[in-house]
């Protein structure tokens, strides 16, 4: 007698069970980030998009990445994809394709904006502009995030690939791309974040998830011929998305800046193209007077940069006004000695 | 005494929490890579230069490594000659009590054992492999299952001891990786360890759920992978990816290049292990894994805008007599949910099929093309997967098995860990019931050895072996020998039937036939001992499933069940509208199994 309703009820629980499905050995759905590194990336993934120009060339790839830099939709991309009008899209971190109108590049950093039409996106777009204030401050060692789509690896809503290393220097010289000198103003970040096709145009980020470059191609060093992964400071970005996402025509403040003169006269053979930069002679009463400079030295480094040959000397001399005290880094026979000079301005 | 702590005092820096808390860090992390070292080996084949890696995965000698690590089947294999029984065996031979007969027959007969035992099965064989651990010591490697499909391979250690164990590693759980997580990879890159101490790379998680098609002529389909930034290069191939906790979490075998040929540039990928655990029935049993497939092609389409706007995965391709154009799947048709899972890309498609074995009953939600931009109402299909053909399944012709020996061993294996039969006592009386599609109501009641069968108004009984009886609508009358056999193989393979005392002592001596899912649940299929075509089949020790020939409906049926759910299959056809009702021990009636 008790049978038959217990029956029943079994019935009752059964009928729901049977439409349910078939079960899942494996599952999409993502657990919460633990940890810094993972966390940073959750956070910054949304800003992140897959960029598809026309066509590939034999070394141009077809593929890169981007990052939101408005809410109306400007994208910012290195310009190195066959970016053509009507022919480029934008994939957008939900798998959403979108045509992508192609504005003015900035042929000396060598990058390019994008823009979307914000009203055919489903959800609200994240810019990482403007960057923080502490873009700047990234130092040697410190741990970074590099994001990109990397060989083309995700597509639609899959996400791009993430890398993790430190920033390992910064550099503007003795960088190549395939045969070409890299001509850069200001400082490259390089890192062992590992950095491939398709990862330019990304993002490299502090594990604070604080924007501070914009992942170059693979470049090349000129005298040891390893490759490096190398990122445009954002902070260089500035001007020209000012200019071109704001519409601010940005002015830089143009202080008059006295060159710089150190009293050194170099030794330089006519007919080499980069003698080192061995000291020929000290202008008495000179800074490098005064610093105890002696013929025969050799200059190896001014403050951070590397001195490898007079027109280098002249180059790092230039970042310099008169005024400024810099660390100089000489080698005298087998002895390596630095000390401090102030800059002066070149007596008449 | 206490000019000591004064010195200590004086000597011992302040220690930074920063630095405390990173030297504790790496503390953690150099023990539990000592600890993984010990189960990373080496595999190397004689007959090919270079080699890979591989992990122990189970302490009784099973080791993963890639497929493309075991290099070619060799075409002329012959079992060795048979060896002089142990001392020991013989011994016994002489002293037992009857005494009398003929030493060399016993001799020939335990040879001829032997043989049966250790032959494998199957059309093409692979030579031993050497396999190194970091214990120093380079073991023989039998390969059982290979699974080309996606570049699996399991081997088998030979002791050199009897009841020798290895330090092996579990499995984690591989969809539980996030990007950004850090994980390592150990194996042997270049061959650089003469000793087989294993070489640790360290990075992080890149990308999850990758889908990597075909590469090579083999087409070694990477269905589901772990893109990993640590160093992975030639050599490191079969070797295991960690999590942090040190469990396995994939199988690196595969890498990403860039210009400067074939090294790391950051962009390695581990075989996933949640995916690899699908496939370890078969692989462990000796068989050759079987893909899944649907037979279609998909592509992802966005196009239009506003209302017209067509956002989805669409079918682009597909057989005429595939496995979904039989469910009712159709050219152009969208695909929406994949067992209950949004479909957002094709590559994601490819990758929910591909982790599945041949055989494997999903459900697929779609949206049929019914004219031009014109779809109809989402409606649910149940597809059984085909089977993938790659370009390596010639090696699979004549369904490899690894001999009774490995089989049985591998069976062993899957006991529940530190269970003892004796530790699980409990009635052995069981009652379990299903509803045919008909509306017929299946009971079945065990107790000891009697068993009792309702099907709708039809009771079978049997009350020992030999006896029983029948009831129906016309009244009680003895057993056929055809019913009686049913309700045999029904007491024999229906682990749903079982106490757990009789579980392990079936599970002791088993032989592991494969592997299969059912419902989302990795189950092994085992053989049940003396029964011929009855199949038993469990996840750990849940029963999840039973196969036997039934001999009154004469067709094979089997069974797949969870609670709540079930699936019959009948001569490989699903008969929809199954349900089990309840399958929890109870103590049987007594006078349920007395003859009226």
């Amino acid at each position: 007698m008790m049978r038959a309703p217990f029956a029943v009820l079994l019935l009752a629980m059964m009928l729901p069970a049977q439409t349910a499905d078939f079960g899942k050995a494996y599952s999409f759905d993502e657990r919460k980030p633990r940890t810094r590194v993972e966390a940073t990336i959750d956070r910054v993934l949304p800003s992140i998009v897959k960029v598809y120009g026309a066509s590939g060339l034999a070394t141009i790839n077809a593929y890169a990445t981007g990052i939101i830099v408005s809410e109306r939709g400007h994208i910012l991309t290195l310009d190195q994809i066959m970016v053509q009008k009507d022919r480029t899209r934008v994939v957008l971190y939900d798998g959403s394709v979108h045509d992508a109108l192609v504005l003015p590049d900035e042929p000396k950093l060598g990058v390019r904006l994008l823009k979307i039409d914000p009203a055919e996106v489903e959800s609200k777009l994240q810019p990482l502009w403007p960057p923080a204030a502490e873009a700047a401050a990234f130092r040697n060692g410190q741990f970074v995030v590099s994001i990109g789509n990397a060989f083309r690896l995700a597509e639609f809503s899959e996400k791009v690939s993430a890398t993790f290393g430190v920033v390992v220097g910064r550099a503007n010289t003795a960088l190549r791309y395939r045969m070409a000198d890299v001509k850069y103003d200001g400082d490259l970040i390089l890192t062992d974040a590992c950095n491939n096709p398709g990862h330019y145009g990304g993002g490299l980020f502090t594990l604070d998830g604080t924007w501070i470059g914009l992942n170059m191609r693979l470049l090349d060093s000129k005298e040891t011929n390893t490759m490096l992964s190398a990122a445009i400071p954002t902070r260089d970005l500035l001007p020209y998305l000012d200019e071109h996402v704001l519409g601010k025509r940005h002015r830089e403040e143009v202080v008059p800046k006295t060159p710089a003169w150190t009293g050194v006269v170099l030794f330089e053979q006519a007919g080499r193209q980069s003698p080192p930069a061995y000291v020929e002679r000290v202008r008495p009463g000179s800074p490098a007077a005064r610093l105890g400079l002696r013929p025969d030295d050799l200059l190896v480094r001014l403050d951070d940069y590397s001195v490898r040959s007079c027109v280098e000397f002249r180059e790092v001399l230039a970042r310099f006004a008169a005024g400024d005290k810099v660390k100089v880094t000489w080698k005298r026979g087998t002895r390596v000695l630095d000390g401090e000079m102030v800059l002066v301005e070149e007596p008449r | 005494m206490l000019l000591a702590a004064a010195l200590a005092v004086v000597f011992v820096p302040q220690q930074d929490p920063d630095l405390a808390a990173v030297l504790a860090s790496e503390a953690r992390r150099t023990a539990v890579m000592a600890e993984c070292a010990a189960a990373v080996c080496s595999v190397m084949a004689m007959d090919q230069p270079g080699g890979g890696s591989g992990v122990v995965f189970d302490a009784n000698g099973f080791v993963l490594t890639n497929y493309h690590v075991i290099g070619e089947p060799d075409e002329d294999y012959e079992l060795p000659p048979a060896p002089e029984p142990p001392a020991d065996v013989l011994e016994q031979w002489r002293a037992r009590p009857d005494g009398g007969g003929e030493e060399a027959a016993f001799i020939a007969k335990w040879q001829q054992q032997w043989r049966e035992d250790n032959q494998p099965q199957g059309a093409a064989h692979y030579r031993h492999k050497k396999v190194g651990l970091p214990d120093g010591q380079l073991y023989e490697g039998v390969v059982l299952g290979i699974d080309p499909g996606s570049d699996l391979a399991v081997l088998r250690l030979l002791p050199k001891h009897e009841g020798q164990q290895w330090p092996c590693r579990g499995f984690g759980d591989s969809d539980q990786l996030l990007v950004g997580e850090t994980v390592f990879a150990m194996g042997n890159p270049f061959l650089l360890a003469t000793d087989f101490t294993p070489t640790v790379t360290f990075g992080i998680v890149s990308g999850t759920h990758r889908y990597q098609a075909g590469q090579g002529n083999r087409m070694l389909v990477y269905p589901d992978c772990i893109q990993v930034d640590a160093p992975v290069n030639p050599g490191n191939s079969g070797g295991p990816l960690f999590n942090e906790q040190g469990e396995i979490v994939g199988i690196n075998g595969r890498i990403s290049i860039g210009d400067r040929g074939r090294v790391n540039v950051g962009v390695g990928f581990a075989i996933a292990s949640n995916q690899i655990q699908n496939f370890l029935g078969d692989l462990m049993a000796g068989r050759h894994a079987e893909h899944g497939t649907l037979d279609l092609s998909a592509w992802f389409m966005n196009s239009g805008a506003g209302a017209a706007r067509k956002r989805g995965v669409f079918v682009q391709q597909m057989f005429k007599d595939s496995v979904a154009a039989a469910a009712g799947i159709g050219l152009g048709d969208e695909i929406i949910r994949f067992n209950d899972i949004e479909v957002r890309s094709a590559n994601q498609l490819a990758t929910l099929v591909g982790v599945l074995p041949a055989g494997t009953f999903v459900s697929l939600w779609h949206r049929p093309l019914q004219g031009e931009g014109v779809f109809g109402d989402e409606r649910r299909v149940v597809v059984r997967l085909a089977k993938l053909d790659t370009g390596s399944s010639r090696d699979g012709a004549g369904g490899r098995l690894a001999s009774r020996i490995n089989r049985r061993l591998a069976a062993r294996c899957l006991l529940p860990a530190g269970q003892q039969p004796d530790d699980l006592a409990s009635p052995d009386t069981a009652q379990w019931s299903r509803i045919g599609p008909d509306g017929v109501r299946i009971t079945s009641i065990t107790d000891g050895i009697h068993m009792r069968l309702e099907i709708g108004d039809v009771v079978l009984v049997r009350t020992g072996t030999g006896t029983g009886h029948a009831q129906d609508a016309d009244g009680v009358r003895d057993l056929t020998p055809d019913e009686h056999e049913r309700l045999r193989r029904e007491q024999a393979c229906n682990p749903l039937l079982w106490s757990p005392r009789i579980l392990m002592e079936r599970l002791a001596q088993a032989e592991l036939l494969g592997g299969a899912m059912v419902f989302g649940h990795r189950a092994f299929r085992l053989a049940v001992p003396g029964e011929g075509e009855c199949e038993t089949w469990l996840d750990g020790a849940t029963g999840v499933g039973f196969a036997f020939r039934d001999p009154v409906r004469r067709a094979r049926v089997e069974c797949q069940v969870l609670p709540g759910r079930m699936l019959v299959v009948v001569d490989g056809k699903f008969e929809p509208g199954w349900s089990s009702v309840d399958h929890r021990f109870r103590p049987a009636d007594e006078a349920l199994f007395r003859r009226p």
